[in-house]
């Protein structure tokens, strides 16, 4: 199952109604998903009447729709997202950014949501238009994150039923508010591609070391011990599991994005092979 | 405290100013070094909020500093040194009165142990010499360095008899001491002065010439009888106060054999001391040499990025 596949079942809208859903293209859709009972309402074009003589009742094919997806992401620029044990967070970002507008197809349109608006203005169908999305997030400029004023401009542009994808670290995903969390889960398909804390594993700082906030430039120094180390390690995964959890009790998909591959945090939200993304 | 070359404080002020201008120099050298970090928040929140490491560091910087620059201006401080030429007079009372027994086992034999003690802690090549004296004072040991000597000399002392002639024994006890160095008179009694010459004037006589009398005032508040006789073994606290305070010494109230040995010891110890105008500019020197080394090394020497 491709990734684009994966949010067809997904949808959230009605979607397996035998009957099928209002299209932006024309058709009835044209990939079998299974056989059900006959329900009242259902297209009798639908019914499958080889399944109903062998079963003695009335069998109704159900249909993927064949509809363009609109994918939309935001992708979290502030320098926090320059770190990175051997590469940046945000070259990984741009590869889970490349992977989701990759999966678009031809009559789906693609969206960048930077805090100026969204990048195609218009809605642009094809490949050209997730490429101009793509190079929009990748170029947008290094500033504060602020999940709360994007999800403002997704809830003002984007049509319900988008596909939302939503980039950034722990530090970027604390600052996004519960309403806010919930009511674009309940409007889009969205999903959390949540950048790992670099040093998570193993805060590469011995002895009496400093370090410097990148996002504020404030120093601080102190004394790191194996002890000090433990407790980072166990606070960071603690933290990433607290962010997970609550942006799925949300109703959000979540992966977490590691510095060398970001797409296989996409193959994790969506529970599909990580070889379907490439 | 007083410096021997005021002058250089002013260039020590100048090395403070430089040495903060270096440390921030090299602490924005060290900032471009140090390891990006996204989230200080959350790592303060984890490891605590303090940065005391780094206080004590800029701390230990500054205060080295200061006192690197402070021993160029050659500091004297006023701090007690120990005696080596100095000399005590012990002085005994040997009066009848020392026999009674309000502390155990008797006055005179609680004197005879606290005045061991006293001696023990005397410095090395301090010289001390032992009058006694009742009716009449008496040199019992005259000045010696070898304090075993006078331990064993304290054993000759005589049995309590007769009247208390304080004055006679601080008379006594300032022809032994010389014109030069610490010297101190230690006056152990029990009584008041019943006879012989004026204690005070002898007390003032002693301090005029720098000889402080420290006196230990011995017995209980309820006192007691001296053996043999009717008569109560008293004691004039205001007048050994002012004995002490005429010469600069301290007076010293006891009330049994502990508080005594505790006395003396202390006043052991306090007159092996003097206090002198040190020069403390090597100390400073190198106590601020050793705080800078220590904060350079821990700037930018301790830790490491891996």
């Amino acid at each position: 199952m491709t990734l684009r596949e994966a949010l067809l079942r997904g949808r959230n809208r009605p979607r397996i109604l035998g009957g099928g859903s209002p299209t932006t293209s024309r058709g009835d859709g044209y990939e079998f998903v299974q056989l059900r009972g006959y329900l009242i309402g259902d297209d009798v074009r639908r019914i499958d009447w080889a399944a109903t003589a062998r079963s003695g009742a009335l069998q109704t094919r159900v249909m993927l729709e064949d509809i363009a997806l609109i994918f939309a992401a935001i992708c979290d620029r502030s320098p926090s997202m320059r770190l990175g044990r051997r590469r940046a967070l945000a070259d990984a970002a741009d590869d889970a950014v490349a992977a989701w507008f990759g999966a678009s197809g031809g009559e789906d349109r693609a969206i960048a949501l930077l805090s100026q608006g969204p990048v195609p203005n218009r809605a642009r169908p094809g490949r050209s238009g997730a490429a101009l999305a793509r190079e929009a997030l990748r170029t947008q400029r290094e500033e504060d994150f602020d999940p709360n004023a994007l999800f403002d401009i997704a809830t003002a542009t984007l049509p319900r039923g988008a596909a939302l994808l939503l980039v950034t670290d722990a530090a970027g995903a604390e600052r996004s508010e519960d309403a806010r969390l919930a009511e674009i889960a309940l409007r889009y398909d969205a999903t959390l591609a949540l950048a790992r804390d670099p040093w998570q594993s193993d805060l590469p700082l011995h002895g009496f070391a400093r370090l410097v906030d990148v996002e504020s430039g404030e120093p601080y120094l102190r004394w790191f011990g194996k002890r000090e180390r433990d407790t980072y390690r166990r606070a960071s995964v603690a933290r990433e599991e607290e962010v997970v959890r609550r942006f799925a009790r949300f109703g959000w998909r979540t992966g977490i994005l590691e510095e060398s591959d970001g797409t296989a945090a996409l193959a994790e939200a969506f529970g599909i092979p990580r070889g379907a993304l490439d | 405290m007083s410096f021997g070359a005021p002058g250089w404080l002013l260039a020590a002020a100048l090395l403070v100013a430089l040495g903060l201008w270096a440390f921030e120099r090299a602490r924005r050298v060290r900032d471009a070094r140090d390891l990006a970090y996204s989230d200080l928040a959350f790592l303060r929140r984890t490891l605590g909020e303090r940065d005391r490491f780094g206080a004590l560091l800029r701390g230990a910087w500054i205060a080295g500093l200061a006192l690197a620059a402070l021993a160029l201006a050659r500091p004297h401080l006023l701090l007690p040194v120990p005696v080596h030429d100095g000399a005590v007079v012990l002085c005994i009372d040997t009066s009848g009165s020392m026999a009674s027994t309000d502390i155990v086992p008797t006055r005179a034999l609680a004197a005879r142990a606290a005045a061991t003690r006293f001696i023990e802690e005397m410095a090395r090549g301090e010289r001390v010499a032992i009058v006694a004296f009742s009716g009449a004072a008496s040199v019992v040991q005259p000045l010696t360095a070898r304090h075993a000597a006078a331990i064993a000399a304290l054993d000759t002392l005589p049995a309590p008899n007769g009247p208390t002639a304080i004055g006679d024994a601080l008379a006594l006890a300032g022809t032994l001491l010389g014109q030069r160095g610490p010297r101190t008179v230690v006056l152990v009694t029990d009584g008041v002065n019943n006879t012989g010459i004026d204690p005070l004037a002898a007390a003032s006589t002693l301090g005029e010439r720098g000889i402080h009398v420290d006196t230990v005032g011995i017995g209980t508040n309820s006192g007691s009888l001296i053996p043999g006789t009717s008569e109560a073994a008293g004691i004039d606290d205001a007048a050994l106060r002012a004995y002490a305070r005429a010469s600069g010494g301290r007076f010293v109230r006891v009330e049994n054999s502990s508080e005594l040995r505790g006395a003396l010891g202390a006043l052991g110890r306090v007159t092996s001391f003097e206090r002198k105008s040190v020069d403390v500019s090597l100390a400073a020197a190198f106590v601020g040499a050793l705080l800078l080394a220590l904060a350079a090394f821990a700037a930018v020497g301790l830790g490491r990025i891996s």
